[in-house]
């Protein structure tokens, strides 16, 4: 629980004959991660021998022409299917495909035409609605002798650049519409400048309204003429969509099952194009490289036995020059998972640093309790996720049963925090607080927060140095911003604020000031210091004059983001203060609509309070994960692990 | 100087006065110049900063376009670095900086549609990507996948060049040529950058402007010239396509020269101190082209600009993006003397158009 699981570099030697089952074995035992083989690859392909890669970009092309198919017909992918397909022949895959195409393709291409014409058609209505009150001839627009005119669309942003182009053509550019970025226009001017007009009308991106000459009249008639085609060709286009209709109904499983099957195939050979490769004269021996959790290593092993007893299968712990390649699998109980998630979306530890989880899970819950502070409200969150999970007829609800243990936590933090603070469903005054009231007491809990925030940042610090150990940096456990330099600094920093405002310390401050000069110092060349400590040669690898500017900088930022990181912490006071706040903003709006506590009152208060569960919850959620995030992650957690990701020829759960 | 300002840009100041000493030394770009061929620029690239980038790939499938293609791998890094570093209010302006690229890699994916090229053709000559790149490498793949500059275009889908082209697609269309297209990135690609560069205030808003308005300049200049010389295009054309805006060069100065007057007296009106434009002057065009010779003035300049930036308060907007145009012109520097070593081109052939080495020279 509190590193990752213990993992084993495997690697199985297989007959080339065989690397199809075994791969299919690998993908179904779903535990086995692939690594790059150290071997050659398939730069050597034996006479008769196939091209692995070839078929995978095969495979590939397939897999998009399935899909183009599928989207089409407007088919879904749909779920997996039950039964984990088998690798198949790319060419027969590529004749049903083809059959499926045809069958596709010309109902689709009429559609598509049909709906062209009908976004055409609609275009032109919308164009020459801005000059339906016309009575001019449309004719007479277009083969004027003296007057040039030209109507049409354009970019907005171009309107102001076309009209100073043509300041000194005689000319007018009316504007009557604007559309999103585009504005309908019509340009005027001399038929003898007609080719200027032109060439600055195309210059300035204007698409002229290209209205076929069929269509003869005044704009009205042309209107009535366009609208009369627009519902011929929405009729046409029912029709379109009908017929496809038909095909998906028809077709849908087949499609589902190819792209399944096509897609399961190219990861099997895009796998097995990475494994290395051994030949001799007669034989093509696959080297196959990955990493196993330890505790599923005897299910793989049985697994391989039944395949064939061809299979070789030899195991070796992680080398240290490996450690940046071995995969992170977090093995958390399941009501740890969602504090899980939290972490990973951040990132992965990497292998020998410690699992954040279930400090996690106790910090943000603390945390968020802190700042959500109310018996009723946490009751509520509680009882949100005991729904959760006790519910099992709505799917959405289902799909939620995840965070049910994330409510249940911040629901018990909540309510603790609510007594402490002695709120209850907004009402500050019905229960005694066991601590204080936030509103009564805004300096204490403001000091009192910050005060956590500090502890919380030397935890991470902490954390840092542990992590720091285990993975063998030592310049990073002495001399980086979060290492031991950084938290005694940040530590003789507490001290001498504190000296401040307390009064005297047993520690006098002089040992404080002494202390953050010296790991001041160790920060501003902690570069250098790592590299003295761990051997590195040169010392200051961008020279010693930007290395002595770019460390007093950093320490300079270094102090500034300890500040500012420390006094972010004070929001989780201010929103505790805000809460009692809020709760007293809707008893006084309950009593401005229900004077007499009838059920107005009452109304209020409930959609008041359910209203502050559901924003407050919100905003909260929100702050808690940024502080977590920014200010705890950050001094500890780099995420550059590799997540644990075994292979599979099918999507799974998580 | 406000305690925010500097805050903010402390660790990127640092970051960059760091990789600012790993930019290539006068005495490396002698060597460079004077290497006999592609091999041996090779071996004296390895050992400055590019090194670790041409680490990856085995010598003997380092061709010259590879090694184009890790030199921008660097550049890709470096940016990523500076706008990570960068403080909220400097990183509109250095993620629009950084998409100059990406226009640059929808382009280059066109032409190579227009030209039939595969992926794996297409590929080398972008930029690598970064997690602050919109368009990821299978955008592009799926884009020349289609097959067709229309097909090509559907795919920018949600993403902001997507309005932009498709608005300009029935041009293409109607002119089977990609120039409408590539303008309407230009322009809809600038009006964004001056965006950015608009919001910012105070210090940031002056270097900022300083230098991006100063590149912005550069390029409209050089559209208005281009689009006069080269292309024939009519007043009213030239005026549409270039902004009104900028830092020194104003409409007026683009109007100019959009109307026929003499590019030359254009230019001194508005850079009085612009030096090194011996072509328009004398009319003689040796080893570069009129366009070229004021392309690369300007470019000296602006990098002259950036290098003085490094003077002074450091503490604003102005020092990472010097260190980032700096770097795109040693990057530009570097991929014309690769080139030029490849085809074994004689010094003075490339020479005039290298800008940073120069621009080293006049400064100091």
């Amino acid at each position: 629980m509190f590193r990752p699981e213990n993992m084993k570099r495997v690697e199985l030697v297989v007959p080339d004959s065989i690397v199809v089952q075994v791969t299919e074995a690998l993908a179904a035992s779903h535990v086995f991660h692939p690594a790059a083989s150290h071997l050659p690859q398939t730069d050597h392909i034996p006479p008769g021998g196939e091209d692995w890669r070839e078929q995978a970009t095969t495979f590939a092309n397939l897999e998009r022409r399935v899909l183009a198919v599928m989207e089409d017909l407007g088919v879904s992918e749909g779920p997996p299917p039950e039964e984990t397909p088998h690798l198949i022949e790319p060419e027969v895959a590529r004749v049903d495909l083809e059959h499926l195409e045809q069958q596709v393709e010309g109902p689709v291409r009429q559609l598509e035409e049909q709906q062209e014409r009908l976004e055409q058609l609609q275009e032109y209505v919308r164009q020459l609605q801005t000059i339906a009150d016309l009575d001019v001839e449309l004719e007479a627009l277009r083969n004027r002798h003296y007057l040039y005119a030209l109507m049409g669309t354009m970019p907005t942003v171009n309107l102001a650049r076309l009209r100073s182009s043509l300041d000194i053509i005689p000319s007018v550019l009316v504007e009557m519409d604007r559309h999103d970025h585009l504005a309908t226009v019509i340009l005027f001017g001399a038929q003898r400048d007609a080719e200027i007009l032109d060439r600055a009308a195309r210059s300035a991106y204007l698409k002229p309204l290209d209205l076929p000459e069929t269509y003869r009249g005044t704009p009205a008639e042309v209107l009535e003429a366009l609208r009369a085609g627009i519902e011929r060709t929405r009729r046409r286009v029912r029709e379109g969509e009908a017929t496809i209709r038909r095909i998906h109904q028809a077709r849908v499983d087949h499609l589902r099952h190819l792209l399944w099957r096509v897609r399961a195939s190219r990861t099997i050979v895009e796998t097995i194009a990475r494994y290395g490769q051994l030949r001799n004269r007669y034989v093509v021996i696959r080297v196959i490289e990955g990493w196993v959790p330890e505790s599923q290593l005897p299910a793989l092993e049985e697994r391989m036995a039944e395949v064939s007893d061809q299979v070789v299968l030899r195991t070796n712990d992680p080398e240290k020059q490996d450690e940046g390649e071995v995969p992170v699998a977090l093995n958390n109980p399941g009501l740890l998972k969602p504090f899980q998630d939290l972490v990973t979306n951040y990132g992965y530890p990497s292998y020998r640093e410690t699992d954040p989880t279930l400090v996690t899970a106790l910090t943000f819950s603390l945390l968020f309790g802190a700042m959500f502070g109310d018996v009723g409200h946490g009751l509520l969150l509680l009882l949100a996720g005991f729904l959760l999970i006790s519910t099992q007829s709505l799917s959405v609800l289902r799909s939620l049963r995840g965070v049910a243990p994330l409510l249940i936590a911040c629901g018990f933090t909540g309510a603790v925090f609510g007594a402490l603070y002695g709120s209850i469903f907004g009402f500050e005054h019905l229960i005694q607080p066991l601590w204080l009231r936030p509103v009564d007491g805004i300096q204490t809990i403001l000091i009192g927060t910050v005060t956590a925030g500090a502890a919380l940042l030397s935890l991470g610090m902490i954390y840092n140095l542990v992590n720091a150990l285990l993975v063998g940096d030592v310049g990073r456990l002495l001399f980086g911003h979060n290492g031991l330099s950084g938290l005694v600094l940040y530590w003789s920093l507490l001290g001498l604020v504190a000296g401040r405002f307390v009064g005297r310390l047993p520690i006098p401050s002089g040992v404080f000031l002494a202390l953050a000069a010296v790991c001041g110092t160790a920060l501003a060349l902690d570069e250098i210091l790592a590299n003295l400590v761990n051997g590195q040669r040169p010392l200051a690898k961008g020279g010693w004059g930007t290395s002595l500017i770019e460390g007093f900088f950093i320490l300079f930022e270094t102090a500034i983001s300890l500040f500012s990181n420390t006094l972010s912490f004070v929001r989780v006071g201010a929103f505790a203060v805000a809460h009692g706040a809020l709760g007293l903003m809707i008893l006084i709006l309950a009593n401005r609509i229900g004077p007499g506590q009838g059920f107005a009152y009452w109304g209020v208060v409930a959609v008041g309070n359910l209203f502050l569960v559901a924003f407050e919850g919100l905003v909260v959620g929100i702050q808690t994960l940024r502080l977590e995030y920014y200010e705890f992650f950050g001094r500890f957690f780099s995420g550059s692990g590799v997540r644990y990701s075994p292979l599979t020829l099918l999507p799974r759960e998580q | 100087m406000a305690v925010r300002s500097v805050s903010a840009y402390s660790v990127v100041q640092a970051a960059v006065r760091g990789l600012y000493s790993k930019k290539l030394s006068p005495d490396t770009w002698e060597a460079l110049l004077d290497a006999e061929d592609f091999e041996i620029v090779l071996s004296l690239l390895s050992k400055t900063a590019f090194g670790p980038y041409f680490e990856e790939i085995p010598r003997d499938r380092m061709t010259p376009r590879r090694a184009v293609y890790q030199i921008r791998q660097r550049l890709a890094d470096v940016y990523e670095k500076v706008i990570r570093l960068a403080p909220d209010r400097a990183r509109p302006l250095l993620l629009w900086l950084w998409r100059l690229y990406e226009v640059d890699d929808l382009k280059a994916t066109f032409r190579g549609i227009e030209a039939g090229a595969s992926w794996d053709r297409v590929r080398f000559l972008l930029y690598p990507r970064h997690k602050y790149s919109l368009l990821k490498l299978e955008d592009l793949e799926e884009m020349v996948l289609s097959g067709s500059v229309v097909g090509a275009v559907a795919e920018t889908r949600g993403t902001p060049y997507h309005e932009t082209l498709a608005h300009a697609l029935n041009r293409y269309e109607a002119e089977g040529n990609l120039f409408p297209l590539e303008v309407a990135l230009d322009l809809a690609y600038t009006r964004s950058l001056w965006e950015a560069l608009d919001r910012l205030r105070g210090q940031d808003r002056e270097h900022g402007m300083r230098l991006v308005g100063s590149l912005v300049d550069l390029d409209n200049l050089l559209w208005a010239i281009r689009y006069r010389a080269y292309h024939h295009l009519s007043e009213q054309e030239i005026i549409n396509y270039t902004l009104p805006f900028g830092y020194q060069v104003k409409d007026d100065d683009i109007r100019a020269i959009a109307s026929g007057a003499d590019i030359a007296s254009v230019l001194r009106r508005i850079y009085p101190d612009l030096t090194g434009l011996p072509a328009l002057e004398n009319r003689k065009p040796a080893s570069t082209t009129p366009l070229e010779s004021i392309e690369v003035a300007l470019q000296r300049r602006l990098v002259r600009m950036c290098y003085s930036e490094f003077v002074g308060s450091p503490f604003h907007i102005g020092i990472p993006v010097a260190y980032l145009l700096v770097s795109e012109y040693e990057n530009r520097d570097l991929v014309v003397l690769i080139e030029a070593k490849a085809s074994d081109l004689p010094r003075e052939r490339f020479m005039p158009l290298l800008v940073t080495r120069s621009a080293i020279y006049s400064a100091s």
